[in-house]
């Protein structure tokens, strides 16, 4: 066997391995009832609630935040964040974690928020508009 | 139609229009006359027309930017770009950079850097410039196309930077009172006074140079592809290599540099808390490079050995179908749910799969129609030779750049197959394990293949020398590892310690052969240097990085949350001028300096030693931008000293809030109290002191007060006042409420001291005691200015940049000899 061909099996070999470790190390989605239902780390999408309080006080824990996420199903959740409340939390569309169930509580150790942020929003203010009707 | 518009300036977006068409119409002509250049070598005409394609192009992609910025420069917020990306306030510098703040801008700049390499390639290129430049022109023919933003069969072709903003947004569904009034409506643009402007994240002036340099580096990668093209379809085989080495070591530097300047400007002044996140767009552009350099490395076999050709090409054609697959990565909006920084979708996902498809296709139709005719060995290498082992070391690479594209690409599966995969949960970790194991292969090899020769190397020879450096590195990283505190990492960390140390200690042997003679050599054993000291620097920072602002004081929040351990308490509250112990830091906040719309807070930081002596004392000033649209904007401060950084971030402030508001000061009493605890009176006599929480206060003196900032005094007002003297964490204040009769009604003004949080009034005179009642508010905690901060120290970073440094002065090297050696054959 030529040295190339041995050389080519162990790429193979470790082409394959790759794969397999990502794919055991892959996450999966799910809703808070999977979470429920498993021990493992997993990632939810939702939506914040945004009717419910969001709590966080950093004078009492400067790394204690709480608020109540509806997943895709529409089953909501309290989550508790370890850190401090993400900046612009309250505009976000939608939410990522990850994270696992504690008793009736889900425990987040990530949390990637996607903002409709006035950067890339399309709306134009007017309110400036509006003010200015008045002096036509 | 146009003329329905009061105020807009229609023309430079008219005109900017014209410039993409003509750069789309002028990059196609001179791809098909390139084309038939190359078909027909004999008629030279296909060549005259080719470049003029080219030139018209570059004049044509050259007015699409001076279009873009005049409308940028001038504010004209009827155009959509201007409106969403700059705005009047922002300094010119960000002006300059709000260009290429949106999706369109970084595409004209990957189309500008590759009309001027193709410029360079007619002037540089002779007997290469038809087929490379036909490749060349095809790909700016088709980054034109992103740019040229019109409706073909009711399907928007790319997105243009010149739409008009009544265009790209409904603004009479936006404003009723547009809908409801034409006359309102046709004077729209009065009512848009400004744009939206740039997110103050990207407000820093890395977002001026990094996204250039990325953007070259890009760029760069199309002319070895080209010349790889041109070699299997000019059936050239064996002459591309040479002459597209030196091209490929400039991609490597430029696109490296970009990459580290992004880790640079991500650890110096975004909030990520660390140099790289292995976030899936960070992958994207590190994916092609590691490609790149496998690709360097076999070229060189090649040119050496002829072995290795088949795979030189494979990897250089790869390289840039991996650069338009990170584009479609970032761009089209696929890593949505997984990446924190990627463009969203803007209605280009199947133009941006086209492009990869029409690049791969063209790459794996020649290689199949050549394939029989491709430069082959029958002779096996040497197992003791350079070509083996560098062969080896550029596969290693591409597997670790295998692995990064399977799981960046993930969101890609579930969109092929349907699948709900997801991250892993934990991607750090599984990055850094996996990445390291390539790194320790591939940081090994970079030292022991400089002991072995092309051809063949005497065995024994090799072992001893071999086997002797590698000892000598483990021995010096053993007390690194321990003085550092890595020994407590991952095995296989230990083992990059080793490799990286290994492959600087063997590239220093070359390098000071280099200097005795061999200068020749001195290019890769300096690149290889900085390579293994961004290794030890990205390992040993990135490993024993430690968050000092631990916190383990203060309330808790409920037993059962502090329980459950998840992550580590990062944040910490700070109260001004009340100090915290962090690791051998005794921090303060003292204050804040507000330089609109900056608003930075001082966070002083000292060092005690055990005799209470400071040794140490050092003020940083973590900034946050109070924004309307976005909230609390913070950017770090980061002390740096020579061998760690000390990394402080803001995350939050009452600071900024109420520094801001203005406070309505004394009018509303009631209110005004609420910010206090209830208050204590005390009655004191000259001399006496009160105590409370923070200090003490002593009556130093009473007086009669002749002037009343606040009130006129008459003859027959008498009004005394207290001076007292305040001692509160440590720093002194002086105070004097006042007491006053008036028309034999008793009245006081109260007298604050902010930094304290204290309020002090004079209430009443007891002279059978002689004595004074003085009362005392006390803020309660809370009410007092606050921060909660993060702080890391990062040790040995430095050595990442440096090592960065010198990787490119290294690659630099080999350019100008890979260039010579051109010129002297």
């Amino acid at each position: 066997m030529k040295k190339s061909s041995i050389f080519g099996l162990v790429v193979i070999a470790i082409a394959i391995a790759v794969i397999i470790s990502v794919y055991s190390n892959s996450s999966t989605y799910g809703s808070f009832k999977d979470a429920q239902n498993t021990s493992n780390e997993l990632h939810i999408v939702g939506h914040l609630n945004k009717q419910k309080q969001l709590f966080y006080d950093a004078t009492r824990d400067a790394n204690y935040f709480s608020f109540y996420m509806k997943d895709n199903k529409g089953e909501e959740c309290k989550v508790v964040f370890t850190g401090s409340k993400p900046q612009d939390f309250e505009r976000s569309e939608q939410i990522v974690l990850t994270g696992q169930m504690r008793g009736n509580e889900f425990h987040a150790s990530k949390i990637l928020m996607k903002c409709p942020s006035k950067y890339t929003q399309d709306k134009v203010e007017i309110t400036e508009a509006k003010a200015k009707q008045a002096s036509i | 139609m146009d003329t329905a518009f009061k105020g807009e300036h229609l023309l430079p977006g008219h005109l900017g229009q014209f410039f993409t068409i003509l750069a789309f119409g002028s990059a196609l002509f001179a791809a098909i006359s390139y084309y038939f250049a190359t078909t027909n070598p004999l008629d030279t005409s296909w060549k005259r027309l080719g470049r003029l394609g080219a030139y018209i192009n570059t004049i044509a992609v050259i007015g699409i930017g001076v279009c873009l910025y005049y409308i940028i420069l001038n504010h004209l917020f009827e155009y959509y770009y201007a409106w969403e990306h700059s705005s009047r306030a922002l300094p010119t510098h960000y002006i300059i950079s709000s260009f290429w703040d949106g999706q369109e801008g970084s595409f004209w700049l990957w189309t500008f850097w590759q009309a001027v390499l193709g410029n360079i390639l007619i002037w540089k290129a002779k007997s290469w410039e038809n087929p490379v430049m036909a490749v060349v022109s095809l790909s700016q023919a088709i980054l034109a196309t992103m740019l040229i933003g019109v409706d073909i069969f009711g399907q928007r072709i790319g997105t243009s930077p010149f739409i008009l903003l009544r265009e790209a947004i409904d603004l009479k569904a936006n404003a009723p009172a547009f809908a409801a009034n034409p006359a309102l409506y046709h004077n729209y643009l009065t009512y848009i006074k400004d744009g939206n402007g740039m997110n103050p994240l990207l407000q820093n002036y890395w977002m001026v140079i990094h996204p250039p340099t990325l953007f070259l580096g890009f760029a760069s990668m199309i002319v070895p592809f080209a010349y790889a093209i041109a070699g299997l379809w000019q059936k050239r085989y064996k002459e591309w290599i040479k002459p597209a080495i030196p091209y490929s070591l400039f991609a490597m530097m430029i696109l490296g540099t970009g990459i580290i300047m992004g880790a640079f400007w991500a650890y110096d002044s975004l909030s990520f808390g660390g140099f790289w996140a292995w976030d899936p767009v960070e992958n994207a552009s590190i994916i092609p490079w590691l490609i790149l350099v496998g690709a360097v490395h076999v070229m060189i076999v090649y040119k050496n050995t002829s072995h290795s050709y088949i795979t030189a090409t494979i990897l250089v054609l790869m390289s840039f179908v991996l650069v338009l697959y990170a584009s479609f990565l970032t761009r089209s909006g696929v890593l949505g749910d997984t990446s924190v920084h990627a463009f969203t979708d803007a209605g280009m996902f199947w133009h941006l799969v086209a492009d990869v498809v029409i690049f791969l296709v063209l790459a794996v139709v020649m290689l199949a129609i050549r394939w029989k005719e491709l430069p082959r060995t029958t002779k096996d290498e040497e197992t003791y030779s350079r070509e083996f082992w560098m062969f080896v070391g550029s596969v290693f690479l591409g597997l670790s750049c295998f692995h990064l594209v399977v799981v960046s690409s993930i969101p890609v599966w579930n969109l092929m197959f349907g699948t709900k995969l997801a991250p892993p949960s934990d991607p750090v970790k599984h990055y850094n394990i996996v990445q390291a194991s390539f790194a320790v292969v591939v940081t090994l090899l970079t030292g022991f293949t400089q002991f072995l020769k092309y051809k063949k190397t005497d065995g024994a020879k090799f072992f001893i020398s071999t086997l002797v450096y590698l000892l000598v590195a483990g021995l010096i990283t053993l007390p690194i590892v321990y003085f550092t505190g890595a020994n407590k990492l991952k095995f296989v960390f230990i083992l990059i310690m080793v490799g990286a140390i290994y492959s600087i200690l063997a590239n220093g042997k070359v390098l000071i052969d280099a200097f005795k003679g061999k200068l020749k050599l001195a290019g890769s054993a300096v690149a290889h240097i900085g390579f293994g000291l961004i290794m030890v620097g990205a390992l040993i920072s990135a490993g024993t990085s430690k968050v000092i602002s631990e916190n383990t004081t203060g309330e808790q929040f409920s037993d059962d949350f502090a329980k459950s351990k998840n992550n580590p308490r990062e944040n910490i509250i700070l109260y001004k001028n009340k100090p915290v112990v962090m690791g051998k830091y005794t921090v303060t906040y003292i204050g804040d300096s507000v330089a609109p719309p900056n608003h930075y807070f001082k966070v002083n930081y000292r060092v005690i030693d055990a005799n209470g002596k400071v040794t140490e004392e050092f003020l940083l000033k973590p900034n946050a931008q109070a924004n309307a649209k976005m909230g609390l904007i913070a950017s770090p401060d980061t002390k740096h000293y020579l061998f760690s950084d000390l990394y402080t971030h803001v995350n939050m402030s009452n600071a900024i809030e109420i520094g801001e508001g203005g406070e309505a000061a004394g009018h509303d009493e009631a209110d005004e109290d609420k910010k206090y605890e209830a208050p204590l009176t005390y009655e004191v006599a000259v001399g006496d002191t009160i105590r409370f929480r923070e200090g003490y206060a002593t009556l130093t003196s009473i007086g009669r007060v002749d002037h009343l900032q606040d009130i006129a005094l008459t003859g027959k007002d008498v009004a005394i006042g207290a001076r007292i003297h305040i001692v509160a964490n440590s720093k002194t204040y002086d105070a004097e409420p006042i007491y006053m009769i008036r028309n034999s009604n008793a009245f006081d003004f109260a007298r604050k001291v902010e930094d304290a949080g204290l309020k002090l009034r004079f209430t009443k005179v007891l002279p059978q005691k002689g004595k004074v009642e003085i009362t005392l508010y006390q803020q309660p905690e809370s009410a007092k200015k606050w921060i909660v901060m993060r702080a890391i120290q990062f040790p040995d970073i430095n050595f990442l940049w440096a090592g960065t440094i010198i990787m490119v002065i290294g690659i630099l090297l080999s350019i100008f000899r890979r260039n010579k050696e051109l010129k002297t054959t």
